[in-house]
């Protein structure tokens, strides 16, 4: 027996090497390479497709995005946005979805209908619904939401500049991602609802447990990996806004100094106007880290949770 | 696209046109525009060509609009097409970049000889070299709408001599939204956004009328940032309340307001909604008499081509009376030919839009902008792409209720900045 350990040491390792060696090229390829390459394209001054060489500039690109009073602010700003997209988004999508998994996990004729009707947004393309939404919110009382409250109101409402109130304009991008985004969310908690085992919910019900108990004791703690997977996901997700911010910005009156975004920014950094891929490298670099940061604080905060429970 | 980036800055000075047969296939990349007539009229005039028996075969590629200026951008000087349609503006920008070749040795002397002012101030780079021609201009104005101007008891202007000046137009804007039902008297398309080219081409010319220019001699600050602009941008912010949002693009159609301030490509849609209630009027006078935009999309040839001959072959039948006619005919915009411009029924003397003729006419040029002048090209530099960028931000940012002297003053730092990163962007 000994022996047969020893042996196999060495060998399950290159085993190992092998099959992973796919994957692992992949991620070599497509994910250290490119951090790599802005690595190096973040110390210099370059433009995309210039006929300018490169300038070596050292951390210039760096001290612009920290210290240069205009584009520092930037940076902070939409950093802070982001932050604060975060924080509404994560919450809200997270609990409307599960609210509306356990929706559509009754056992209901014709439930295959309701389930695709909350799914359907999620394939919508995000350039289509962010057009929609922008006649949802027109500034005038033709704009169906104005329309909608001034009936409601029975005329008492002044119609509002949703998009480009700075008040409203953050809030009004957080409606319409959750609006698209809630789909995913769901499928993926219903598959953790229907993952719950039902003898545990009718031992519940023998031992007497109410409806909210059963939630509280039986669904929460089961569908607990889900949620905490969903959260991660949609957090990220979160620090990932763009293309409706996008779309909005540039076409649809959407106020930009309080809902640009770090990587709208990048993006349009590097390919739009100054073209500057130096600055879009350093400013990708900088969100890499601190959204890094947060994904793993947010991994030891709910481990911590997990072993104070144990 | 960051290898591509790298890659092709050792390369790029390489390229350069070799003129070649003069007889072959050559390859031309053309704006997808929205216009489906423009489009077909264009199919027309290469099929025409290939026809023709010059022992030229053209292949039409067809771009995306949204999808243009990036494919450009991120297509290699020696991988451009032998022809390539290109936007006015940032032509000088594809000079910089080493993706155009100079068109005097290729295009005959007749084409360029019937090129308007406007159009060969446009295709002319900083180093005095033409690198693009185009078939047709652009015309900026107001459209008004007779009745309801009537009704509101709004007097208008008869011509470029008369225009509002900005606080009568702001008056005016006041008496017409007090008698429109809806409470709106002005169409800015807002529908399309401000914070992207029609910003700058739609607003720009109000700055040039206060005497203000988005760059002078290299540096936005100073004139971008200075009292006269900040004073424009904060009047047309003004306005706010009595513009329509039009996001059903019918304000003006379906007369919900009186006023509308928009290119020539709404004058085939305004025509036949309102007839003869239509008039064409030019934009307010901030100080330095009305001015209005100009240019557009325009023809050059690759700087890799390797018939360069041929390439000009087929810009001077682009050029010719007849391709000119019919595209313009097709989309209603100003022809770019001295030929075709003075037999326009729309733009010759007595024409609907003869306005936009004499703008046009009457060109501000390279010169220093005057009370004479009225059309004034967008700067014409490299550096056009983040001007026109930070402009139209900060145009937007004011528009939405920021402070304009703060917005523009730090559009004039981006710009100052990027233009010192990049030595000037001075062609060598």
């Amino acid at each position: 027996m000994p022996d047969r350990t020893v042996r196999r040491g060495p060998r399950r390792g290159i085993t190992g090497w092998v099959l992973s060696a796919p994957a692992l090229s992949a991620l070599a390829l497509f994910l250290v390479l490119p951090l790599l390459i802005a690595l190096w394209l973040s110390l210099f001054n370059v433009q995309l497709n210039s006929a300018r060489p490169p300038q070596f500039v050292g951390l210039e690109q760096y001290r612009r995005i920290f210290f240069d009073p205009d584009l520092g602010a930037q940076f902070r700003q939409a950093l802070l946005n982001n932050t604060l997209f975060a924080l509404a988004v994560v919450p809200l999508q997270t609990t409307l979805a599960l609210g509306v998994a356990l929706l559509l996990n009754q056992k209901l004729r014709g439930m295959a209908v309701f389930r695709t009707c909350f799914f359907m947004p999620v394939v919508f393309p995000m350039a289509l619904v962010a057009v929609v939404w922008r006649i949802i919110y027109a500034r005038d009382e033709g704009g169906l939401l104005n329309a909608a409250l001034h009936a409601l109101t029975f005329g008492n409402f002044e119609a509002h500049d949703w998009l480009g109130d700075p008040a409203t304009a953050l809030a009004s991008v957080v409606v319409l991602s959750i609006w698209h985004g809630v789909g995913f969310q769901t499928v993926i908690i219903l598959a953790g609802l229907q993952g719950i085992p039902p003898s545990l919910y009718e031992a519940a019900t023998v031992d007497g447990a109410t409806r909210w108990q059963r939630f509280r004791y039986v669904t929460v703690p089961g569908l607990r990996p889900t949620l905490v997977f969903v959260t991660t996901v949609t957090t990220i997700l979160a620090f990932r806004l763009f293309d409706q911010v996008y779309v909005l910005i540039r076409g649809g009156g959407l106020h930009a100094a309080t809902t640009h975004t770090v990587l709208y920014d990048a993006v349009t950094i590097a390919f739009e106007g100054q073209s500057d891929v130096g600055r879009a490298s350093a400013i990708t670099l900088v969100f890499f880290v601190i959204v890094l940061a947060l994904t793993l604080l947010q991994r030891a905060l709910l481990s911590m949770e997990r072993k104070a429970r144990t | 696209m960051l290898v591509l980036a790298t890659g092709c800055v050792g390369a790029s000075r390489q390229a350069g046109p070799e003129a070649g047969s003069g007889t072959g296939t050559i390859t031309m990349w053309a704006l997808q525009g929205q216009q489906p007539l423009e489009v077909a009229a264009l199919r027309d005039v290469v099929a025409e060509f290939n026809r023709s028996g010059s022992g030229i075969t053209v292949q039409l590629r067809l771009i995306p609009e949204a999808d243009y200026p990036k494919t450009l951008a991120a297509t290699r000087p020696e991988d451009m097409p032998d022809v390539a349609e290109i936007d006015g503006p940032t032509m000088s920008n594809l000079v910089y970049n080493g993706k155009l070749a100079p068109l005097e040795d290729f295009v005959s002397p007749a084409t360029r000889a019937n090129a308007t002012d406007a159009i060969l101030v446009q295709g002319t780079a900083e180093n005095g070299r033409l690198y693009s021609l185009g078939m047709y201009d652009s015309g900026l104005g107001i459209f008004g709408n007779r009745k309801l101007l009537d009704t509101a008891g709004v007097r208008y202007p008869t011509g470029i001599d008369d225009a509002w000046t900005a606080e009568e137009f702001t008056t005016a804007l006041r008496a017409l939204a007090r008698a429109a039902p809806g409470g709106k008297a002005l169409d800015l398309s807002e529908y399309r956004g401000f914070d992207n080219e029609w910003g700058t081409y739609g607003f720009s010319p109000a700055v040039e009328s206060a005497g203000a220019h988005l760059i002078q001699d290299g540096k936005a600050g100073g004139t971008l940032d200075s009292e006269a602009a900040v004073r424009t941008v904060q009047t047309i912010a003004s306005w706010r309340p009595y513009v329509d949002p039009n996001t059903d693009t019918a304000a003006f159609t379906s007369g919900r307001v009186a006023l509308s301030w928009v290119g020539h490509w709404q004058y085939p849609t305004y025509a036949r909604a309102l007839g003869s209630d239509l008039v064409v009027l030019p934009l307010p006078d901030f100080g330095l008499g009305t001015k209005t935009g100009q240019g557009s999309w325009a023809w050059g040839i690759g700087a890799g081509t390797h018939n360069a001959k041929a390439a000009g072959k087929f810009i001077d039948h682009l050029l010719s009376d007849r391709s000119v006619e019919r595209i313009t005919q097709a989309s209603g915009a100003p022809p770019g030919t001295k030929s075709v411009l003075a037999r326009s029924p729309l733009y010759r003397p007595g024409g609907a839009l003869e306005l936009f003729g004499t703008g046009l006419a009457r060109t501000c040029g390279t010169k220093p902008v005057t009370k004479a002048c009225v059309a004034v090209p967008r700067p014409v530099t490299a550096g056009y792409p983040t001007i026109t960028e930070q402009f139209a931000g900060a145009f937007t940012a004011a528009y939405q209720g920021a402070d304009a002297r703060a917005e523009l003053a730090r559009a004039a730092r981006a710009i100052d900045r990027d233009f010192a990163d990049n030595g000037g962007y001075r062609l060598r």
